[in-house]
């Protein structure tokens, strides 16, 4: 029986080592704050209210099924991890969703995806990402109408959450994102060409750029607090890029650069505050960097060959369905033990 | 100074060590009783050889050890015996103090078996927590060729100063009962492992290093990290060898020892003094003298404590052991033992109670720290399913429970405990399923012990006539009647039943060490019924040698 513990004794150990669980999740929270002031700073307060909207309906979901299967409520509400799949949900809504929108989505990830799975630590995919991927498939009109940046406050916001406003006005608000415009670029059409169309309202570029900066920055943070490691954001990216790059050389008209990849859709939010979710990522070292590298290489797939502009959560999704193939073949040889000898697999 | 070869993961917890090391070894003062449990050691619990009433000094042997993995159990006061159970021996003393040691030896001009008989006689057990009797770790050069022996100095558990101080004052003594033991077992060098967090310590032993003789020693100082005092850990960072699983040092060539234990061993033959006494480590924020004592065994853990300045309204609980890998203690009205090192009286805010879990996020804390490269939060689930398969598959059984991972957990899961549980499962499994055959071997023990006792008669009977020979020459003439061919087949029969023994008690020597907390019963009725078959052969050649004897005393006259 171990007395010491790190979170207890940290305070006066030379080298401290990770927090505990709410702490960890509190981390994470603090850590979105850059992406989604960078959100809000060019997407107005639309932003800010899909993350309300959220955490709310995200807290009230987890008490009420906590409740409804019998579980002390307080201390899952303090570990903070439906707060955290609020954020990150409202965070990749496009800006000012409805309410019930919102609420589809929180539905089917903190009941569905969480809860009914058994709550904190046994859900096999991501809840965030669950609940994304719905409405995706079910909403698509709502869910790529992604305004062009625009004022803190647009004239339609209330309309907007409301779900008042008709469709008609819905269209004539959307427009495209940069991942989204190039590659519904008319065919033929070489890369050069459609960059000199200016096929994007201004500020739309450096908007997606300053806002996968910051959520870089956001991270980075994370990395150097020890809250990740670094296996799978940099096997993500890594093989993203290669990938890219890969397509790219093939043919630069058809497959956009490595660093547009990078820059311009959800790429390093995914890698950083999604795909970096331990519950539903593999669990050896090894694992890591295999489940990274697959989801950067299905990003690339499915952005270059498949049918949606971005496809952070697909590619996640897919990969929290490898898991535990993947942790099946990665146990790693304990000391003493020769190579080749019967493991895990047998 | 060697190159360090690291081992995976490891933490870094609080050292805490200051408040025993800054005060000198002292001696605790003669307990008024004693109560000497009769198993301080792993194994079978020694018999008891004396009765109530019967008079003591220190040293005198009262009990006596079963089977082979057992250890002698010594008076450690002189004075009367008191209440004698199935669990220990109480000792009431005199306070004269008396001594009844055995006569010293040279270990450098003595033979092998007589130092291993004082090994064996004087109950030298490991001190570093184990308490796996010294004698048969000494006789590994029977099963193993040795070329190290490690000096496992590392004390990389918080709090606990004992080797440390033990080096500090007997630098001399440590390197000649490690000289004693290498030549014991054929190591042509010795490797001291120690932290970096024992500059005084390591002085001392730079100071004696180069008189040291006659095997070659090397003082390997390496980083301070837990748990880099684990065997397997320590001789991969030493050697850079990797001890198999489900072996042993041995294996690789080589043996470890605690400084503490190289002590015992030499004073059990130079001074010719058995195990009567140990250094504890007394410390804890509620207690206002900590230190290192010289602790006589079986004094009651509170007086022990009382002594140090205990102050029980400040006092929240007592660990035996390390924070690490210790255990709570229970009630205090309990002896110190061979294997007690360490004793914590610890404040609530020193050591709070464990926090409340909460569900395991796989967040892979764990793994980063395991020492053994193994997936503590894949044993987590499935020993709270109880998966056995998959335990065994993720090799449960290789955890070496230094608690590293239950010290990172952000989720606060007593992860060690869960593997404790599980083993003792999966074993009570096994002994379960080994129990139609533990019958059988006892059976045959017995048919073994009747075939001896008969041969012991026959012998007796032979050995009767062949005295009153002159009268009877009948009796003479029938024994006559055996062939040379069957004395032979005797001398062979006599030699595979030597081997036999041999290899039990390599066996047994081998699962003991593997796991030296659990009882090997099945291979002790094993081994003893190999030793009955060979006293039975023994006595068979006895019987024939004499009859083979008696026609050449006939014809002599």
């Amino acid at each position: 029986m171990s007395m010491f513990h790190a979170s207890q004794v940290s305070a006066s150990s030379a080298k401290s080592t990770t927090p505990a669980t709410a702490s960890l999740m509190r981390w994470v929270v603090i850590a979105t704050l850059p992406g989604v002031l960078a959100m809000t700073y060019y997407f107005g307060l639309g932003v800010l209210s899909n993350i309300a909207l959220a955490t709310i309906m995200g807290a009230l979901l987890e008490a009420g099924m906590l409740r409804l299967r019998n579980r002390p409520i307080a201390p899952a509400l303090t570990d903070t991890s439906a707060l955290l799949t609020g954020v990150l949900l409202g965070a990749s809504l496009p800006p000012a969703s409805p309410w019930w929108l919102i609420g589809v989505g929180m539905i089917a990830a903190v009941v569905i995806a969480k809860q009914l799975y058994g709550g904190l630590g046994h859900n096999p995919f991501n809840p965030a990402m669950a609940g994304y991927a719905l409405l995706l498939v079910s909403f698509p009109t709502y869910m790529t109408l992604w305004a062009p940046p625009q004022p803190l406050i647009s004239d339609t916001l209330w309309a907007q959450i409301l779900g008042t406003l008709p469709t008609s006005q819905l269209d004539a608000l959307s427009g495209a994102t940069p991942l989204d415009a190039f590659k519904h670029k008319a065919e033929g059409l070489s890369a050069e060409q459609f960059w000199l169309s200016a096929p994007l309202p201004e500020q739309t570029l450096a908007a997606w750029y300053s806002i996968s900066l910051a959520w870089l920055a956001g991270g980075v943070l994370l990395l150097f607090k020890r809250i990740i490691s670094w296996h799978i954001p940099i096997a993500l990216l890594g093989s993203l890029v290669a990938l890219a790059t890969l397509f790219h050389l093939l043919d630069p008209n058809c497959f956009a650069s490595p660093l547009f990849h990078l820059l311009t859709g959800a790429a390093l939010f995914g890698a950083f505050f999604i795909a970096t979710d331990p519950v539903s990522a593999a669990t050896s070292q090894r694992g890591k960097l295999l489940y990274g590298m697959g989801i950067g290489v299905l990003i690339i797939v499915i952005r270059n060959l498949g049918g949606y502009p971005d496809a952070v959560a697909f590619a996640v999704l897919l990969m929290n369905l490898c898991v535990p193939l993947i942790d099946l073949y990665t146990v790693p040889r304990p000391q003493g033990h020769s190579k080749g000898a019967p493991g895990a697999l047998r | 100074m060697l190159h360090p070869f690291d081992f995976p993961g490891g933490i870094y917890p609080p050292e805490r060590k200051d408040r025993s090391t800054l005060s000198p070894l002292r001696r605790a003062p003669l307990p008024s009783q004693v109560i000497l449990p009769l198993c301080q050691h792993s194994g079978r619990p020694a018999t008891p050889c004396v009765a109530r009433g019967d008079h003591v000094r220190v040293g005198s042997l009262i009990a006596k050890r079963d089977g082979l993995i057992s250890a002698d159990v010594h008076a450690t006061v002189s004075g009367t015996v008191g209440h004698v159970d199935s669990d220990a021996i109480h000792i009431d003393s005199d306070g004269q103090d008396t001594r009844q040691y055995l006569p010293p030896l040279d270990w450098r001009t003595t033979d092998a078996p007589t130092l291993l008989m004082r090994l064996d006689e004087s109950g030298v057990v490991g001190l570093g927590g184990a308490g796996f009797p010294t004698h048969i770790k000494a006789r590994v050069i029977e099963w193993h060729a040795i070329d190290t022996l490690v000096i496992n100095a590392a004390e990389c558990e918080p709090y606990i100063t004992a080797d440390d101080l033990t080096l500090r004052n007997y630098p001399n003594d440590v390197l000649e009962g490690a000289q004693l033991i290498a030549a014991l077992c054929g190591a042509q060098q010795i490797i001291i492992g120690i932290e970096d967090n024992k500059p005084e310590a390591i002085a001392a032993l730079e100071h004696t290093l180069p008189d040291s003789q006659p095997a070659r020693v090397t003082l390997a100082v390496i980083p301070t990290r837990y748990p880099s005092g684990s065997e397997r850990q320590l001789i991969k960072k030493l050697l850079n060898r990797t001890v198999p699983s489900q072996g042993l040092p041995a294996d690789v060539g080589v043996l470890c020892h605690n400084p503490g234990t190289l002590l015992a061993a030499l004073y059990a033959v130079r001074d010719g003094q058995p195990l009567v006494e140990r250094m504890v480590t007394l410390t804890g924020e509620a207690i206002t003298q900590p230190g290192n004592y010289w602790v006589r065994l079986g004094t009651s853990i509170e007086t022990l404590l009382s002594h140090a300045g205990l102050d029980n309204a400040r006092l929240s609980r007592v660990i035996l052991g390390g924070p690490m890998m210790g255990t709570s203690l229970e009630t205090l009205n309990t002896p110190v033992k061979k294997t007690t090192n360490c004793l914590i009286a610890a404040t609530p805010d020193e050591l709070p109670p464990a926090p409340v879990e909460s569900p395991c996020i796989r967040c892979g804390a764990c793994e980063s720290v395991c020492p053994a490269q193994l997936l503590p939060q894949q044993l987590h689930w499935y020993a709270r399913a109880q998966d056995d398969d998959k335990l065994t598959s993720h090799h449960l059984f290789d955890c070496i429970e230094c608690g590293a991972c239950s010290y990172v957990c952000p989720s606060h899961i007593p992860l060690v405990d869960d593997y404790r549980d599980a083993k003792r499962r999966l074993r009570y499994q096994q002994i379960e399923a080994a129990k139609a055959e533990h019958a059988k071997h006892r059976f045959e023990f017995r048919q073994a012990r009747l075939a001896r006792e008969e041969a012991e008669k026959q012998a007796r009977r032979q050995a009767r006539l062949a005295h009153n020979k002159p009268t009877d020459g009948n009796a003479s003439n029938e024994s006559t009647s055996a062939p040379p061919a069957d004395l032979r087949s005797l001398r062979i029969a006599q030699t595979a039943a030597k081997a036999a023994v041999r290899k039990a008690e390599k066996v047994l020597a081998r699962a003991a060490q593997q796991e030296p907390q659990q009882p090997h019963e099945d291979l002790e009725t094993l081994l003893a019924t190999a030793q009955e078959n060979l006293k039975a052969a023994d006595f068979q050649l006895a019987q024939a040698r004499e009859s083979a004897k008696a026609p050449t005393a006939e014809d002599t006259p």
